[in-house]
């Protein structure tokens, strides 16, 4: 009888067994090579944004993170991803966001890379969108929700008002009902109390050790890199990164890209995007609201890990189209409060390194769509970026974080009213 | 308690695996031990219907209760009597629960009744068989503690295979000797594996990678000669496969826990879509629903028509069970458009099969049959199932109507 057992569910166990001695064993399954950190870099992947595996060795490599959304794909050849290939830049930019990542996403991959980035730098593109008054939509988050970035969390977080902070709004916005002892030790954290002993070590020694190696195994397949973006990019460059020639070029790309429309919107967005309801949209946005948001305390979350962490930030602040703007009703003046609002909450902490383009929505091919930087936009980018990605380590940097930007208070107060805030 | 739908996360398998183990221990020396199997269902009816599914269990035990007393009811009667009339109340008393839930929706868009339950159908046919099974006399009393143990058989519930009750009580009373259980356990996992590939693999690829693609694809190609497009056409390919990997892994699990059980639940797929015509592929896809619709809906029908002279054509006989057969399962899927046209175009398949297959036998001489006649008629009869899973899958109503 034992023989037959054996016979059949021998191949079972052996398996089972070595599948649990492979996901719990400390080795480091498959170290990415240069080529998928290059292909990484431009892929935009969900997994590559919510592993660690990849990141960690990109920022000890010569990458620096670019931190954003949607705009990030918008790869023309002025795109940084281009223009770091074609003039050899140092170091080049990961890109890091997806339509649909905000901070709080931002805030957790950031954290998950630990001391990787540990005086180093690391450039962030804000996005005005973001700040919507109910914040990150929770199926969004959920989608680029990462349990193996919130074990590290709830390992190595200590308690603070932010740590707290962050737990509740993890609590608030995954549906996850699957992993109870996840959502108790987050429960934990959100009150301030210390992991249980069996938390800590389920955590530590079962749940982590599964997801890295699923990490490690699986998030470097299955992604895509942009080299064709890239190829046709670097075709239209000029040989030599001159000024001029560079912004003719942007504006040479941008004109016929964008003939097709009053806007000065890519042509091809703007058949499938915008016309079909392009009346509808008329006068649409004029009650947008980018002022008041919990979306204000989740970008401090990023601050926190970037102080304590000594990271030096360029921050990049774009614009919205001004024409499209004008046709929807979107405010300028609301625009320029929510830039008086964020451009305080950062320099008032020392994060004073910032390319403000808030009022270049008029400029001419600046703009590839409605919200999203193309040409001439990213050369602007470009030519303060060049100079800061020159070395990859920060000098000294001094901030002077505050808990107060985690309130409530701070999130609604209107871009006008920042001055009585205390 | 986490609440665990059967079969759907690896939680699930390991539970399963370590709450048979001592059921495996008992059955091959020889032990069934009636309790603990109790106590292992209990659990896994709590983990299905628990937390925020507690309505549905609620309503569950009110089913089994009232359906139990209708059977019990029903049995005491036919000890004495054998009214048609009484018979026919009963089956409309067993199938009024499923009739309210099926109803609701429709008359109220949007919201559900709340006597439904994960599985509702699946229970309905169970007592429907019994009471049909007592009036013929094959079923003679009723008995309380296995009619339980065979409506809430847990490696089922959800949905099917739909076993019969002789059968069950047959396989539950007894033990299988050795030889004949490692075998059963053999299998067992061999259908788990099985299944493993067909839902978490290939269901998934289909299911959850293509399908969005090819409908999004349909959906943005809308405009032509009712909306036909390749992204259409895509759609009707991957949803079939998606349809039959995800339900054949799912039908594997429940027979595959059932035979660690000791309880040979029928299978419920057998290569259907090797299936030469479309008579062929009812005896091979969900085999159990067919078996059940043939013997409890098609003979019984064949058999009153016969008997009541209300007609002696042969031909038209079939016909007309066939149409009553696949209207009443596309109603049972539910009320709307699509699935009843998805019954009516099996009605009328089969149909026209039935003339073809006896034009062929008259004219054996010269109608060519070899193995290549037979290929083109497994890929013709794949393509036409696969354009009525369209038609089932609803997705023609999001598109011409939404």
């Amino acid at each position: 009888m034992f023989k037959r057992l054996w016979q059949i569910f021998g191949p079972v166990l052996v398996a089972g067994l070595c599948l649990i001695a492979l996901l719990l064993s400390p080795l480091q399954l498959g170290r990415p090579s240069e080529k998928t950190l290059s292909t990484a870099a431009t892929s935009l992947s969900a997994n590559v944004l919510k592993g660690e595996a990849i990141k960690d060795v990109a920022f000890n490599a010569n990458y620096i993170p670019m931190i954003g959304s949607s705009e990030l794909s918008r790869m023309d050849a002025l795109h940084p991803s281009v223009m770091a290939n074609k003039y050899n830049w140092q170091n080049k930019p990961f890109l890091l966001g997806a339509p649909g990542t905000q901070s709080l996403t931002h805030f957790l991959s950031l954290q998950a890379t630990g001391n990787h980035l540990n005086g180093k730098k690391a450039v962030v593109v804000i996005s005005p969108q973001w700040f919507v008054p109910q914040g990150v939509k929770p199926e969004m988050f959920d989608f680029f929700y990462s349990p193996l970035q919130t074990t590290y969390f709830l390992i190595h977080a200590k308690d603070s008002e932010s740590t707290r902070y962050a737990a509740k709004r993890i609590l608030e916005l995954t549906s996850d009902t699957t992993n109870g002892i996840m959502r108790d030790a987050l429960k934990n954290k959100a009150l301030g109390i210390p992991l249980t002993k069996t938390q800590k070590v389920y955590i530590n020694n079962v749940k982590r050790p599964t997801l890295q190696h699923q990490d490690q195994l699986f998030s470097q397949l299955f992604i895509r890199g942009r080299e064709q973006e890239l190829r046709k990019g670097l075709k239209v460059l000029p040989r030599r990164p001159d000024n001029m020639r560079l912004d003719q070029v942007a504006t040479e790309l941008g004109q016929k890209a964008t003939s097709d429309n009053p806007f000065g919107i890519q042509n091809s967005f703007y058949e499938k995007r915008v016309k079909p309801n392009v009346d509808k949209l008329k006068g649409e946005q004029s009650h947008f609201n980018y002022e008041s948001s919990p979306e204000f305390a989740d970008f401090q979350l990023m601050l926190d890990y970037f102080a304590e962490h000594k990271v030096a930030v360029q921050f990049i602040i774009p614009p919205v189209n001004a024409r499209w703007a004008a046709y929807t009703g979107l405010s300028q003046a609301m625009l320029n409060r929510f830039d008086k609002k964020i451009q305080y909450q950062l320099k008032t902490q020392g994060f004073n390194n910032i390319v403000d383009m808030t009022n270049d929505g008029g400029e001419q091919f600046f703009m590839q769509d409605t919200i999203h930087l193309g040409w001439r936009g990213w050369l602007k980018v470009d030519q303060r970026l060049q100079p800061f990605m020159k070395t990859k380590k920060a000098k000294a940097v001094h901030y002077h974080t505050t808990n107060d930007f985690l309130s409530r208070d701070w999130q609604n107060v209107s871009g006008d009213n920042i001055d009585e805030f205390d | 308690m986490p609440n665990l739908q059967p079969y759907a996360n690896p939680n699930y398998f390991l539970i399963l695996g370590v709450a048979l183990m001592p059921l495996v221990i008992g059955l091959l020396n020889g032990k069934r031990w009636h309790i603990y199997e109790t106590l292992v269902s209990l659990l896994f009816l709590i983990l299905i219907f628990d937390g925020d599914k507690v309505h549905q269990g609620i309503a569950l035990i009110g089913y089994v209760l009232f359906e139990g007393a209708l059977i019990w009811g029903y049995t005491v009667y036919r000890q004495k009597h054998n009214h048609t009339w009484l018979f026919d109340l009963a089956v409309i008393l067993a199938i009024m629960p499923l009739v309210i839930v099926k109803f609701v929706p429709f008359l109220n868009p949007g919201s559900n009744s709340i006597l439904g339950f994960l599985g509702i159908s699946y229970l309905t046919f169970k007592s429907v068989g019994m009471i049909m099974e007592t009036r013929d006399g094959s079923i003679k009393k009723f008995e309380p503690w296995l009619f339980l143990q065979f409506m809430l058989f847990f490696p089922t519930i959800s949905s099917g295979p739909i076993d019969r009750y002789r059968r069950f009580k047959k396989d539950y009373l007894k033990v299988p000797d050795r030889d004949h259980y490692l075998d059963l356990l053999g299998k067992a996992v061999h259908n788990f594996m099985l299944g493993f590939v067909y839902k978490f693999m290939l269901g998934y690829l289909f299911g959850t990678v293509l399908l969005p693609k090819v409908a999004h694809l349909a959906m943005a190609s809308r405009g032509g000669f009712l909306d036909i497009s390749w992204g259409l056409v895509g759609y009707m390919y991957v949803y079939s496969m998606y349809l039959f990997f995800d339900f054949a892994g799912y039908s594997l699990f429940a027979v595959a826990t059932s035979y660690v059980m000791g309880v040979e639940t029928p299978i419920n797929f057998n290569k259907p879509f090797a299936s030469p015509n479309i008579k062929e592929f009812w005896n091979r896809w969900h085999m159990t629903l067919s078996f059940w619709f043939r013997d409890y809906i098609y003979m019984r029908l064949v058999f009153f028509l016969m008997k009541h002279k209300i007609t002696k054509n042969k031909v038209l006989i079939a016909n007309l069970g066939y149409l009553t057969l696949f209207l009443l399962m596309g109603f049972w899927h539910g009320l709307t458009w699509y699935y009843i046209v998805y019954g009516l175009f099996h009605a009328i398949w089969i149909i026209l099969t039935d003339v073809w297959l006896r034009f062929k036998k008259k004219h054996k001489a010269h109608i060519i049959s070899n193995r290549w006649t037979n290929y083109l008629a497994i890929f013709a009869t794949f393509n036409t199932v696969c354009l009525s899973f369209l038609i089932f899958s609803g997705f023609l109503d999001r598109l011409w109507f939404h």
